[in-house]
């Protein structure tokens, strides 16, 4: 079984969690002309890449607060986490 | 207050599962807690309000993974500036002060199903259906977390013997009544 440091709660079995996406996407900026190729980078296309991934977490069972994990995407080992307001 | 029991369909009196030979304190007691207030406080984030200054029937808004409590009211913290209230009082009175510009008062006192287990082997219980590590905590504790699939509050009250709340949506409370009282069978449980 896969454990999760919640930065409010602490460690806790990943079935309390819901995976949340790829977090160094950024949404292009408000009120700028924005092309289709920027859209689909944003929307759709992902690196999907194999090793050190920064990514979303919710803790859906247990605080309900959304923070980012730095996951091994291969070996699956999580190096930290982090609130949404800070640098990971 | 006197609110419609969730579980009035599944919990019956009596004694079940391996209780022969066994005293009073060697088995599990099971009870329905109801006709209890709860409110749901929490903190908007724009605001600079100190929550060290807001007190609720004489207590603290508790830290992460805490509670407070006196005979009449238990606050558990539910996440960042997220409490839930549980009270035999009328705790509308004591939330004057948190004036609606700052805080989110929601009154959910019909909304959960709460299942009281005591006894020994309570923990055992809890193991067989949740990931929690409950060994780590003790009176004074709360944890949200799953049993079973369904999405429940922990409210570890006592020790002495040892005590826990278990709070499930009012929706899921017979579905979660009978997940407990499967995993109680072993051990023996009267419902009182
Ligand atoms: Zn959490």
């Amino acid at each position: 079984m896969l454990y999760i440091k919640c930065p409010f709660c602490g460690m806790r079995s990943q079935n309390e969690f819901a995976y949340g996406g790829d977090a160094s996407v950024k949404r292009p900026e408000l009120n700028k002309d924005v092309s289709d190729k920027e859209w689909d980078d944003f929307v759709y296309n992902r690196k999907s890449l194999r090793g050190k991934h920064i990514e979303l977490w919710h803790h859906v069972s247990g605080c309900r607060q959304w923070f980012k994990a730095q996951r091994d995407t291969a070996t699956h080992e999580i190096f930290k986490t982090a609130m949404m307001n800070e640098e990971i | 207050m006197n609110s419609i029991s969730s579980l009035k369909n599944v919990h019956k009196l009596g004694l079940y599962g391996d209780h022969n030979d066994k005293n009073e304190n060697q088995i599990i007691k099971i009870k329905e807690i109801k006709n209890i207030n709860l409110f749901q406080v929490v903190k908007y984030k724009n605001t600079e309000k100190n929550i060290s200054n807001f007190k609720i029937d004489g207590l603290n808004l508790p830290n992460a993974n805490k509670t407070s409590s006196n005979p009449s009211t238990r606050i558990i913290w539910m996440g960042p500036d997220n409490w839930f209230v549980f009270s035999s009082k009328d705790t509308r009175e004591n939330l004057n002060n948190f004036k609606e510009t700052d805080f989110a008062i929601t009154d959910l006192s019909h909304s959960r199903s709460i299942i009281e287990l005591e006894g020994e082997m309570i923990y055992e219980v809890l193991k067989k259906g949740s990931p929690l590590d409950v060994g780590k905590l003790k009176e004074g504790n709360c944890a949200n977390t799953v049993y079973n699939g369904i999405t429940i509050t922990l409210d570890f009250i006592s020790n002495d013997p040892n005590t826990i709340r278990i709070f499930g949506l009012r929706s899921f409370g017979e579905s979660l009544y009978h997940s407990l009282t499967d995993s109680c069978l072993e051990f023996g449980y009267k419902s009182i």
